[in-house]
């Protein structure tokens, strides 16, 4: 089958491949440009650890076909930090142990991310609707939840730590 | 595993239109995604031909006008909907319906033409765009075509779409005077597909007290989502009371048609309906009579 | 000062910084050149004889690279139970019959994943379907199709535990009462799927990545079913993407990438998809529960029996262990003067069952706990009192099983009951339930048969103070990384971000069983404090040497400072200490190990954690839907190490067991999984997740590192119980049969409805 040409900016780099047009962009973007922070937890669209920002949403990338995005812009979790600056909700994850396995860590990190470019100051149940699609099987999701509020409450401005 | 197949990006109503009828012999629309690929995966689906509609902005938009009701066109994404202020001033139903619809990711990408599209009968505008007695604009190459949603599903992911026909948009009459349109989803896990689903729509007379129309859907309770006319008139005419009520249960449990799975047993599926058509005709009752007021 | 400078805050984890960059590479992410992709054959019958098959035609498509079936294999039969051979029951390749629908059959290697899954489809197996059983109570009768040759009636294994006169102390009991539990299954879900790459090379060395609970246990097994030395294998796990109980026995992701790479000498990796994970993957045990109790009027325990019958599914995996397990915390956390136990595992045609989470304490749990809130009922005694009257304690011994050194049970019944008379009144259709459990820390059981220590650790302290320890024990996320590097920094002086960690690899560290069983803190966990303490002894000797204290004087390293126990304020830094010492050791580093095995600590366990949990949950009487609102715990877990991770646990383990509570199942027809995806298997989401508090109640170990025991399983084992008091309270119906889906509740209620009509 015919490659074709895929024009994407991945955490502010431009990229061009040749692609089947059947690959996924969680393929693309774990196989052919290496960024494997972002996992796969089903392949069938109900996990959401595949989650990643595609022109500031969240979409679940095996449930895009990559040259659908072609032309887009995309935030994975590779993107999020600056150096060894951490982003605050990275620094939240961490102080309120977010995470255990993980491996949903990723998507949950960028569904946040977006949830708060969209609502800085969400309420507990905004932020539960704001993650819910992101399937956890360690955390039991209240330290995830802790750790996002924090954010909001101003926590981890620059310069308050 | 996704078989290989040539991809084909269209623009335009009309770009769609022309590639459709040119691989009318094989091929399959693509919108979001979000179903269709599931099916792709799973062998279901193996198109020699897939057509990209997804950028036809044409088809991206939702409009209000009072003669005509709400627009909405087929590549709107549900998280469109979802935050739309005319959408949430017009037919706030809509709104609700949508922040209860799967997860954001899925919203954000997915289309309300796809949804419909795909026929599933757990899906939720279905229901809520009938109980709105809401229309479907379709077109192929050859012509276009108006359909009421009540003729719009047939079976099982199943639609009247022809082959080289795609929907364009959904209309939604102004809602009536003395009315109120409401919808749940009874679900174990939030924003899961419904086990049942109900959407009821009460018109009020100038009384306040009685009922003038009633237009009630069921979703997940038959092979495509059913209008509950027995209910209907057993409801029109009627003042409400709790006997009224659960007669109006009795009888919509008796008009699904519900199918056992490892969700539910058909007799749970029916109690559900009785329970919600209970709960939704007396919520939209009481919505409708507050605007008497 | 206080007591501990590391231990007992709260810390974030060691690879805290690597997961929340995406930097941690999973097996799922580990890439080699010319590495292929494989994908699995498996059986569509739940019981068949293979007649033949032919793999020519998925040969011969382009990208394929090789075929191979059970005809490449040794023909062994593993299993984990290795000291006794008719246990291990299990073919890596099935060569002449399949016993359940996901039995691996062929296996392929190719250019791409597409490729392979294509080839499978090329394969032609020749079945003769075998009349087939799937319900344990069908299989035991006389006649039912039987599954393996030396199994009669297909009883699998059997287990009996008694003591005291149990039928004597029946006849005192003043209320007796027998109920029938079902308890269902559960699927693990691990975030990441089984997974493994292994690069066979010429040389006949083996290098398997793996998606591990225990790289120890997978290099033995691999070892057994491969023909190769077992230190020509070397199994490397960094990250683990969830285990849960999952992940310490040989899977086909394994064994099938084995040997195609050593037929290829060629890196293989194969992914097990999601469907394939929960078809042919290990799950929660399903068990049949009979319960009889005998009680005194004032709700004082006299006699317990129990009998059980588990679905075992075609093959033992650890599934003996559970039966045996369910059958001891049976009893707990209770004084049973007398009890015995009957259980019996029993082959049918269905994924094999095996450890999860609890391993069958959960299971117990539910039931036990059940069944005395309707003994309190019947007999007008207070839930709480008839669980503190019994309770267990310290120095109490389960008699020819176990002795229990620290228990804190009575402080747990304490802190709930006072939670719950804070809460007041409910609103209508609310309900708190609560549930007592205890679990172990770490197994004493040796079945794998290892000749080395249960846990192993070596320290290396460098000529900068900088800390290599390396362990043997596994993090899939339940921290125990984090946990050995503060034990490791609190025993030997130093700050955490003193140590690099080494761990997850074969070949660089010393064997430790695995990360199950609860087993890692305390018994890792003591050989990690071991190893620290001989280092600690080295590096004393030298600041000794140089302080030349009074001899009566004792020494001691705390964050860094070697000082005088007595009169810390004379002291010498630690990097200074340690650069001389190694000077003087003609440049050697200090080195130390530290090992660990349990000895004369009864059957079990060295150690019990115990604990006490409150649910609360409305129920909607038109739906029979439940609500969990909140879920407060006390648990008794000895010293706690990292109070962040245990609180992570607590809260990971209650969605984990309010989803096998409520919603968890997977329904079979005819030994098919009706619901092997996540969109009809289901699971919590955060609106499900109740608000959860965790109340630590401290105790001392002596067993553990720093009086430490579990806290991880034993959490899981409470929930399912308590909610069934929850619904109980609610409504006054008490459903025995897992998961309490709110269909069943409302069947429950309107039977009720319909007796107290008549
Ligand atoms: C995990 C998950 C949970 C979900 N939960 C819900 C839920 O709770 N409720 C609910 O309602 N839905 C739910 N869905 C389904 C989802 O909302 C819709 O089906 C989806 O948004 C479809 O839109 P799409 O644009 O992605 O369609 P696609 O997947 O692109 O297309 C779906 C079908 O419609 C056809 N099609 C698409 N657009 C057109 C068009 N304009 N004209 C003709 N044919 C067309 C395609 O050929 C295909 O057959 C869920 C989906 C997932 C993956
Ligand atoms: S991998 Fe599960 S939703 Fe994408
Ligand atoms: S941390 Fe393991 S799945 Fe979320």
């Amino acid at each position: 089958m015919e490659k074709q040409v895929l024009r994407i900016t991945v955490n502010s780099e431009y990229h061009e491949l040749y692609i089947k047009p059947k690959r996924l962009l969680v393929e693309v973007l774990r196989d052919e440009l290496g960024l494997t922070g972002t996992k796969k937890g089903c392949n069938t669209g109900a996990c959401h650890a595949c989650t990643v920002i595609l022109n500031g949403k969240t979409v679940k990338s095996c449930s895009v076909l990559a040259i659908q995005a072609d032309g887009g812009e995309i935030k994975t979790v590779e993107g999020l930090a600056s150096g060894a600056e951490l982003t605050p909700l990275q620094k939240s994850f961490l102080d309120h142990g977010a995470y255990q396995c993980g491996f949903c860590t990723s998507g949950m990190l960028l569904s946040a991310t977006a949830l708060l470019a969209e609502n800085s100051k969400p309420t507990v149940e905004q932020i539960k609707e704001g993650i819910h699609g992101n399937l956890c099987r360690c955390t039991g999701y209240n330290s995830i939840i802790r750790a996002v509020k924090a954010v909001t409450e101003g926590k981890y401005e620059e310069g308050s730590q | 595993m996704i078989r290989d197949f040539i991809y084909l990006k269209a623009n335009t109503v009309e770009e769609a239109l022309d590639l459709i009828d040119q691989h009318k012999e094989d091929y399959k629309v693509i919108c979001g995604g979000q179903s269709l690929l599931i099916l792709m995966r799973q062998g279901l689906v193996a198109p020699e031909h897939l057509i990209d509609i997804k950028s036809v902005e044409e088809l991206n938009y939702i409009q209000f006008d009072e003669k005509e009701g709400l627009r909405i066109g087929a590549t709107t994404t549900h998280r469109t909907v979802e935050l739309s202020p005319l959408v949430l001033e017009k037919f706030p139903v809509l709104v609700h319906m949508e922040e209860n619809l799967a997860s954001i990711q899925t919203r954000n990408w997915g289309t309300i033409g796809g949804n419909l599209c795909h026929g599933d009968p757990a899906g939720d505008p279905g229901p809520v765009f009938m109980a709105l007695n809401g229309a479907v604009k379709i077109a192929s190459k050859q012509k276009t075509r108006t359909l009421t949603l009540d003729e719009f599903f047939i079976d099982y992911f199943e639609t009247v779409l022809e082959e080289g026909e795609i929907l364009l948009e959904v209309r939604l009459p102004p809602i009536p005077p003395r009315t109120a349109v409401v919808y749940e989803k009874f679900n174990i896990i939030k924003n899961d597909q419904g086990i049942i689903s109900v959407a009821a729509s009460i018109t009020l007379n100038n009384d306040g007290l009685s009922c003038n129309d009633a237009r009630i859907v069921i979703g997940a309770a038959a092979p495509a989502p059913i209008r509950a006319k027995e209910t209907e008139k057993l409801l029109i005419g009627e003042k409400i009371s709790k006997g009224l009520l659960e007669k109006a249960g009795e009888k919509a449990s008796e008009e699904a048609d519900p199918v056992a799975d490892i969700h539910a047993s058909e007799e749970y599926r029916r109690h559900l309906v009785g329970v919600l058509i209970k709960k939704m005709v007396e919520k939209a009752w009481e919505q409708a009579k507050a605007q008497v007021k | 000062m206080t007591k501990f400078n590391v231990i007992n805050t709260p810390i974030h984890n060691v690879d805290g910084i690597a997961k929340v960059t995406g930097r941690a590479v999973y097996t799922f992410d580990v890439n080699l050149p010319h590495m292929l992709h494989g994908k699995i054959l498996r059986s569509p019958y739940p019981h068949a004889k293979i007649l033949n098959i032919d793999t020519s035609q998925a040969e011969a498509l382009t990208g394929v690279k090789a075929v191979v079936t059970g005809k490449d294999t040794l023909g062994v039969k593993q299993g984990i139970w290795r000291r006794y051979k008719e246990l291990c029951d299990e073919e890596i390749l099935a060569r002449d019959k399949v016993c359940y629908i996901g039995e691996p059959v062929a296996a392929v290697a190719a250019v791409d994943e597409d490729t392979a899954e294509e080839a499978l489809d090329l394969i032609e197996v020749e079945y003769e379907p075998l009349s087939a059983v799937f319900e344990p109570l069908e299989a035991i009768k006389e006649g039912a199709p039987l599954l393996h040759e030396n199994a009669e009636r297909n009883i699998n294994v059997t287990r009996h535990i008694e003591w005291g006169d149990v039928d004597e102390a029946f006849k005192q009991a003043d209320y007796v009462r027998e109920d029938w539990f079902r308890c269902s299954s559960q699927a693990h879900v691990c975030m990441e799927t089984h997974c493994a790459v292994a690069d066979y090379i010429p040389e006949g060395k083996l290098t398997v990545w793996t998606s591990t609970q225990s790289h120890y246990y997978i290099k033995v097994l691999l070892s057994d079913v491969l023909g190769l030395k077992e230190n020509d294998i070397r199994v490397i796990s960094r990250y683990t993407g969830g285990g849960f109980g999952s992940k310490f026995e040989l899977d086909s992701a394994q064994f099938c990438s084995s040997v195609l790479s050593m037929k290829l000498c060629k890196p293989v990796k194969i992914v097990l998809s999601r469907e394939e994970e929960f078809m042919a993957t290990k799950r929660r045990t399903p068990m049949f529960y009979y319960l009889r109790s005998g009680v005194k009027k004032d709700g004082t325990f006299l006699a317990k029996e129990a009998r059980v019958f588990t679905e075992g599914g075609a093959y033992t995996a650890m599934g003996a262990t559970a039966l045996y397990l369910t059958g001891f915390f049976q009893s707990f956390p209770y004084v049973w003067p007398s009890y015995r136990y009957d259980g019996y595992r029993v082959y049918t045609n269905t994924a094999p069952t095996s450890a999860m989470r609890g391993f069958g304490a959960p299971q117990a749990t539910f039931c036990a706990e059940t069944q005395i809130d309707l003994i309190a009922e019947e007999l007008g005694i207070d839930r709480i009192d008839i669980r503190r009257k019994n309770a267990m304690y310290a120095d109490y011994e389960v008699p020819g099983q176990a002795t229990i050194q620290s228990c804190g049970l009575s402080e747990c019944l304490d802190r709930v009951e006072e939670w719950i008379k804070d809460r007041g009144k409910l609103p209508p259709h609310h309900g708190i339930g609560i549930a007592a459990y205890g679990f172990m820390s770490g197994g004493i059981f040796n079945w794998f048969n290892t000749p080395y220590a249960f846990s192993s650790a070596v320290i290396q302290v460098n000529v900068d103070g900088k800390v290599d320890l390396f362990i043997g024990s596994q993090d899939m996320g339940q921290g125990s990384n984090t946990t050995m590097s503060m034990i490791c920094a609190e025993e030997l002086g130093v700050r955490v971000e003193d140590i690099r960690l080494h761990m997850g690899d074969t070949d660089k560290c010393p064997v430790d069983l695995g990360a199950w069983g609860s087993r890692e803190t305390l018994m890792q966990g003591n050989a990690v404090k071991m190893a620290a303490a001989e280092a600690k002894k080295q590096i004393l000797k030298y600041a000794a040497a140089k302080m030349s204290p009074n001899i009566v004087y004792d020494l001691d390293i705390k964050d860094r400072w070697v000082h005088l126990l007595a009169r810390p304020e004379r002291g010498l830094s630690y990097f200074d200490v340690v650069k001389e010492a190694i000077r003087g050791k003609e440049g050697q580093p200090i080195v130390a190990r530290g090992h660990y095995t349990p000895h004369r600590k009864g059957m079990i366990s060295p150690a019990y954690s115990f604990g006490v949990q409150a649910v609360e949950a409305s129920v909607d009487s038109d739906t029979g839907k439940v609500t969990l609102k909140n879920c407060v715990t006390a648990h008794d877990c000895g010293q706690v190490i990292n109070p962040l991770g245990l609180q992570g646990q607590l809260e990971g383990a209650i969605a984990m067991a309010a989803g096998y509570g409520f919603i968890e199942d997977l329904p079979m027809d005819e030994g098919k999984i009706l619901n092997p995806n996540l969109v009809d298997y289901k699971i919590l989401r955060t609106t499900e997740m109740p608000e959860t508090t965790v109340m630590g109640v401290t105790t001392y170990e002596p067993e553990g590192p720093f009086g430490a025991k579990e806290a991880g399983e034993g959490l899981t084992n409470p929930t399912a119980g308590a909610l069934a008091n929850a619904v109980f309270q609610a409504t006054g119906t008490s459903i025995k049969e897992l998961p309490i889906t709110p269909e069943k509740i409302l069947n429950a209620l309107r039977e009720r409805n319909k007796r107290e009509k008549k």
